[in-house]
């Protein structure tokens, strides 16, 4: 069992290299999305909220088109596309909150 | 799912006559009508909208989207040096990313603890 941990840690592709924490900061852009989630809308960068929802779009069809296929590659981006459109949702509410009580208190 | 609309763009524009050398560039099969050369030229926004949010003020920048875009630009910027062949255009994406995230990240070790400090309220 141990032989084996070993072998994977030591593999080409394993922790050791950087072709494993490549795609591991990936999933770094989704784990930050999810943290940010819970953050006050105004704290969210709308411009770069867009452009990385955008990057994953264009990332997952490179996954797929790649050879060899890169499954988990497409899948980060597919979760980091779904993320940062879920915090563009926010900011977009936020944006119409903040006009609706502009609006409501030029009225008043 | 291949609806052939790329491909059809492609067959119109190549019918141009377009000198031998320029003609070569646009059937590259990393050429730019494909997702190889667009995705990574993407990756040039993430820099660019780091650098339009250097006005922001340091309070409203997100500490943890900072820290996933030097990490990601620091790393690939090395694996672009380690694969085969060795991809330039990619390590240098990269490098300008990592380095854009870190100045954000200076900028929030800047700011003041009654503002919220490094991590923000």
């Amino acid at each position: 069992m141990t032989d084996k941990i070993i072998a994977l840690i030591n593999s080409p592709v394993g922790p050791k290299t950087c072709h494993f924490w490549g795609p591991v900061a990936n999933w770094g852009f989704v784990l930050a999305g999810i943290l940010d989630s819970n953050k006050p809308p105004e704290k969210i960068s709308g411009r770069m909220t867009t452009v990385l929802m955008f990057y994953s779009c264009l990332f997952m069809r490179f996954a797929l088109r790649v050879q060899p296929k890169n499954y988990l590659l497409f899948s980060c981006h597919l979760c980091n596309a779904s993320c940062q459109a879920y915090l563009l949702t926010r900011v977009f509410r936020a944006e119409q909150e903040r006009k609706a009580k502009a609006a409501a208190a030029g009225n008043q | 799912m291949s609806l052939g609309i790329v491909q059809a763009i492609q067959n119109v524009v190549l019918t141009l006559p377009w000198p031998s050398g320029v003609r070569s560039l646009l059937v590259h099969p990393a050429g730019p009508f494909t997702i190889f050369f667009w995705a990574p030229t993407f990756k040039w926004m993430i820099t660019i909208a780091n650098i339009g949010d250097f006005s922001k003020p340091a309070e409203n920048i997100s500490a943890n989207q900072q820290i996933a875009i030097s990490a990601t630009g620091i790393i690939w910027a090395r694996y672009a040096t380690q694969i085969n062949p060795v991809n330039y255009n990619l390590m240098i994406v990269n490098m300008f990313m990592g380095l854009s995230g870190l100045y954000q990240l200076y900028r929030k070790s800047q700011v003041p603890k009654e503002k919220g400090g490094f991590w923000g309220k």
